[in-house]
């Protein structure tokens, strides 16, 4: 019975964690390209990635911040925007499904936020790093 | 007794009249709306709108660049649906009374909304519960329905 229990939730398991199929090939790209800038590359890390995500920076305002400043530390809480006191829905997909589901979102916003927070581009192990983070939580 | 159902229309009528037009753009409420109120095209003149809509990467500095295609579609959204362009009443004077070589770069640097605002001190603005003189919600219960009129407004503590 038990083991029947586990079998049933295996895959809601590897769901909550797993991209669509847009967003996956948008990671496979990323992939290809971190591969092609370090050929030790294996794989995106979320543990990299919350570091990326958490620690401060002097951003484009010339002010120390982070993403949490305004995404919050914890991913299924709202946060807020400390500029405009907007609120910001959760970032965890499994709060919030709208998250990580759309490409063109979903870079449009990695430009924005690594320009603001780190005021240069993220690198592509930068942003998959960061997506496996967000992803996890 | 039509008469009275008339004058009733209008009555309401008069009372629910929006100072500004509806914001009725799915991409503009998405698009500048994720970050702050998306503001009615009719808060600022055409002039305004062209400003802002040329530096989105370094917009109040911060990045709120977009592709071509959407920059393009929004901008020509503002600017067919700016102060200029419409009949609404704030946005009339809004018009009337800023000059199109000096247009603001922010609703909150026109004059209208300076004199409007005269009365209201630094440090209502300031108060956490508002964050800055942008978050036109904070105190205008009804902005995004358009109604700006001083009975709606309600200053948190």
């Amino acid at each position: 019975m038990t083991k029947k229990i586990v079998l049933f939730l295996l895959p809601l398991g590897v769901f909550a964690s797993s991209f669509n199929s847009a967003m996956q090939s948008y990671i496979n790209d990323l992939k290809v390209q971190a591969k092609s800038h370090n050929t030790n590359f294996v794989d995106f890390s979320a543990k990299r990635g919350e570091q990326i995500f958490t620690s401060k920076h002097i951003g484009k305002r010339g002010k120390s911040i982070s993403c949490s400043s305004c995404h919050s530390l914890n991913l299924r809480n709202k946060g807020k925007n400390i500029h405009t006191s907007k609120v910001i829905e959760p970032m965890s997909p499994s709060i919030n499904p709208k998250r990580l589901s759309d490409v063109k979102n979903v870079k449009k916003w990695l430009r924005r936020n690594f320009n603001d927070v780190y005021t240069k581009q993220g690198t592509a192990l930068q942003k998959g790093d960061v997506l496996y983070f967000i992803n996890s939580k | 007794m039509k008469k009275l159902i008339l004058g009733a229309i209008v009555m309401i009528g008069t009372m629910y009249a929006r100072d500004v037009a509806l914001v009725n753009n799915k991409l503009y409420a998405n698009e500048c709306g994720s970050c702050h109120m998306a503001y009615q095209p009719g808060l600022m003149i055409e002039n305004s709108w062209k400003k802002i809509m040329g530096n989105l990467s370094n917009h109040f500095q911060v990045d709120a660049s977009l592709n071509k295609k959407d920059r393009m579609t929004l901008t020509a959204y503002l600017v067919k649906n700016s102060s200029d362009k419409s009949s609404a009443y704030l946005s009339r004077v809004i018009t009337k009374y800023t000059n199109p070589n000096r247009a603001p770069l922010r609703i909150t640097q026109g004059q209208v909304f300076g004199s409007y605002h005269a009365e209201v001190g630094n440090r209502y603005f300031k108060r956490k519960s508002v964050g800055s003189a942008s978050n036109c919600a904070a105190c205008h219960t009804t902005a995004n329905r358009g109604l700006y009129n001083e009975d709606y407004v309600r200053i948190p503590r």
